[in-house]
């Protein structure tokens, strides 16, 4: 079978880390161009990887390929991925799709519109763990989940390319839109929709480094999610259900724990398929991309399709416009006079 | 003391050093009490969350480059000179910690900058006696590479003043401690929960802390007093306190942690017993000598027998042989492995002299000068500093297992 030609847009971290090397690698895709403005940093990689051109403009891949992964700042994830579905190529977009709920609907409807394939990268869905977790609760292994605990955090340390993660008008926001998009597309994935949502952070005119989301779900369940880039967290999930809890470590290969209630018997272990456990993040980056590909060649809507991408963006559209700042004493002594600052303080 | 009381409001600052702990206290203070123009100068943006909590302008670069450090300075009438190299080779430190500040008061000079501090440390006295301390005391090398590179630093800071003028001022900061702190508090906190720590002399020596936010206060004084200019400020919190107390206070936090009295003789005879148990060839010795001298090292090295020898040995050892032979050359690390201890107990980290003469001294540490021209005050007591120091290492979760 004819590989697809791919576009990789955006030559950052993650397209640097994941997307080509993966892509490279692939059987079904051919990487054709690499766009980044900066053009250098586009030619390096094209070099190492045989890719045969390089573009410092998006426009510049219209109608000569086939499909493209959108790996750009998060602020121009919805402008290119609109544009160039517009143009009938397909798009694999990181998250988040879009910045606002308004944009996530103008890109659905461009799928509509011109039946280009429209795939979100929350590739967290592809964990096998995550896929497991969905299948307990489902199949009511748990009864009814009464309530959820997520801490994740790790001392930042991924080595972006350039301070655009880190910059307000360009990420969007902190670790909540990078992380935490992650994060609540499981939760509404695994748990279903919400009912109300109480949010507290630490941006002060920047993007914010830790979160804290107490929620309250339709199904019942009440629980609490925090996030940070300035601590080591617990890095787990912990769901509870009437007839058992089931804690999933985060992370692309994680144990997972389950626990049936009054007995004491407690299963430990990883997740496999097909007898084997995902040694890289790459492997599940692959899985995603072969979805990608077979739901452009079967005409079918891939495993997140804009519409399930769409569901995080809403849930922090929401968080976003309810912010609370989130309590930090030694941030604000009493010893010390402050007061300048408006909102800032708790 | 009325830390608002002075005016940076609007104004453009540098910030070098705003991704580590004091710059990046520095930083949040100057934009929520004086609404300042903040540039930082990054490094290394996954270091930045921190700062990128609040508007602030980062420019990517190193204090290394001269040209990244011009483009930071540029339109800046304050410069607050915090980065520091205490990682990598001794090279590495000497790089950044001495041509990096030259960089930086090179780069304000071209730009006419108002003021410029220039953060040292109470290191640069070396080894301290008991009794009173302050800025008259010479400044001594001790051996240990970042105190003699930030003592250099120093020395290049003041030739600025005299040579050109520059209005930089000098803090030495003595025990910083605080939320994030990454010495006085994770580093303690870590081996509290991981060894049993000695406490020389009983902990009997006393401890100059000063919480963070004192220390940031003098800072800002330090950046807008005219009287600071060509001045070196000891900056202390009011009283001091033993080691003993200091992390006694930490192992209260984490409910039990062992600690293990002994005498500084003690441990400096074990420290000398422990060496000498090592019979040693001419060649180690030679490298032994190598490592623990650097002025001895450098000297050598700029033979031209010894470059003779480098260039050598480059084209012919292979690229792992090379490179662990500089790690050991570089490497004084070897005090700080632990001792095998029995299996259930936390091990002792034997100490090294420098260390030793650290923590035994009975040295107060006099902050008149930085009271009587700066107007400093510090503000927290040792318990209300942990306080705060506490609460943060909950919600850090490092008080746990």
């Amino acid at each position: 079978m004819e590989k697809l030609t791919l576009a990789i847009v955006g030559c950052g971290a993650i397209a640097k880390g994941i997307h080509l090397p993966v892509a490279a690698l692939s059987d079904l895709v051919e990487v054709t161009v690499l766009v980044d403005k900066f053009l250098p940093r586009a030619r390096e990689l094209a070099d190492k990887y045989g890719v045969p051109a390089v573009a410092d403009d998006y426009r510049d891949v219209i109608g000569k390929v086939d499909a493209a992964i959108v790996a750009l700042p998060n602020y121009l994830h919805a402008p290119v991925t609109l544009d160039l579905l517009q143009s009938g190529i397909h798009v694999l977009v990181e998250k988040p799709m879009a910045l606002k709920t308004s944009e996530c609907d103008e890109m659905i409807e461009a799928v509509r519109n011109t039946g280009a394939v429209l795939a979100v990268g929350l590739v967290r869905r592809f964990y096998k763990s995550s896929q497991f977790v969905k299948q307990i609760i489902e199949n009511g292994l748990l009864g009814n989940i009464l309530g959820f605990d997520c801490r994740e955090g790790i001392i930042y340390r991924w080595a972006v390319a350039s301070g655009a993660m880190l910059r307000k008008e360009t990420a969007g926001g902190g670790v909540f839109v990078d992380m935490g998009i992650h994060v609540l597309d499981l939760l509404l994935w695994w748990l279903g929709d919400y009912d109300s949502v109480e949010y507290y952070d630490d941006a002060m005119g920047g993007v914010e480094a830790d979160c804290e989301l107490y929620l309250q779900l339709q199904c019942g369940a009440s629980g609490v999610v925090e996030l940070s880039r300035t601590r080591n967290l617990r890095n787990s999930w912990i769901i509870r259900g009437e007839r058992g809890t089931l804690e999933v470590e985060s992370g692309f290969n994680p144990l997972v724990h389950l626990e049936t209630k009054n007995q004491g018997v407690v299963l430990t272990g990883q997740v496999t398929r097909d007898g084997a456990a995902d040694k890289n993040l790459r492997d599940v980056f692959r899985r995603q991309l072969d979805d990608f590909v077979d739901a452009i060649r079967s005409h079918r809507e891939p495993f997140v399709p804009g519409r399930e991408g769409k569901r995080s963006v809403e849930l922090i559209e929401t968080c976003l416009a309810s912010r609370q700042p989130l309590k930090q004493p030694w941030m604000f002594p009493e010893r010390l006079e402050y007061g300048v600052l408006e909102g800032a303080l708790p | 003391m009325k830390s608002a009381q002075f005016d940076l409001s609007g104004k453009r600052v540098l910030v070098t050093g705003g991704t580590g702990f004091i710059g990046g206290r520095l930083v949040e203070r100057l934009i929520l009490e004086h609404k300042a123009d903040v540039r930082v100068l990054v490094r290394n943006f996954a270091r930045a969350p921190r700062i990128a909590r609040f508007s602030i302008e980062m420019v990517h670069g190193d204090v290394t480059k001269p040209g990244d450090v011009e483009r930071a300075v540029a339109g800046c009438e304050i410069v607050f000179h915090c980065a520091y190299g205490n990682q990598g080779s001794r090279e590495m430190r000497r790089l950044v910690n001495v041509e990096g500040t030259e960089n930086v008061l090179a780069a304000a000079l071209q730009a006419g900058v108002k003021r410029v501090v220039h953060l040292s440390t109470l290191m640069v006295y070396g080894a301290t006696s008991d009794g009173d301390l302050d800025e008259t005391a010479p400044r001594r090398y001790s051996g240990n590479s970042y105190a003699d590179t930030k003592l250099d630093a120093e020395k290049v800071a003041f030739d600025y003043v005299e040579r050109h003028s520059l209005p930089v001022a000098v803090l030495q900061p003595t025990v910083v401690y605080g939320p994030f702190a990454p010495v006085w508090a994770v580093g303690v906190l870590h081996r509290l929960k991981t060894e049993r720590m000695i406490l020389v002399n009983g902990g009997n020596g006393l401890c100059n802390a000063v919480y963070i936010d004192d220390a940031v206060s003098a800072i800002l004084l330090a950046a807008v007093r005219e009287e600071a200019v060509g001045e070196a400020f000891l900056i202390c919190g009011e009283q001091p306190i033993t080691w003993r107390d200091f992390y006694s206070r930490y192992a209260r936090m984490l409910g039990a942690a062992e600690m293990v009295s002994m005498s500084a003789a003690e441990l400096l005879e074990a420290y000398s017993a422990q060496e000498q148990r090592k019979t040693r060839g001419i060649l180690r010795e030679t490298l032994s000598i190598l490592r623990e001298e650097p002025l001895v090292r450098q000297r050598i090295l700029r033979t031209s027998e010894a470059a003779l020898l480098t260039k050598v040995a480059r084209s012919l050892l292979p690229k792992q042989i090379r490179q662990s032979l500089k790690r050991r050359l570089k490497s004084n690390d070897r005090a700080s492995q632990p001792r095998t201890a029995p299996e259930g107990e936390k091990p002792i980290r034997p100490m090294r002299p420098s260390v030793v003469q650290f923590y035994a001294p009975k040295t107060r540490v006099c902050i008149d000068k930085a009271k009587r021209i700066l107007g400093y005050q510090p503000t927290f007591d040792f318990e209300s500093g942990m306080r705060l120091t506490e609460q943060w290492a909950r919600w850090a979760n490092l008080l746990g297992e």
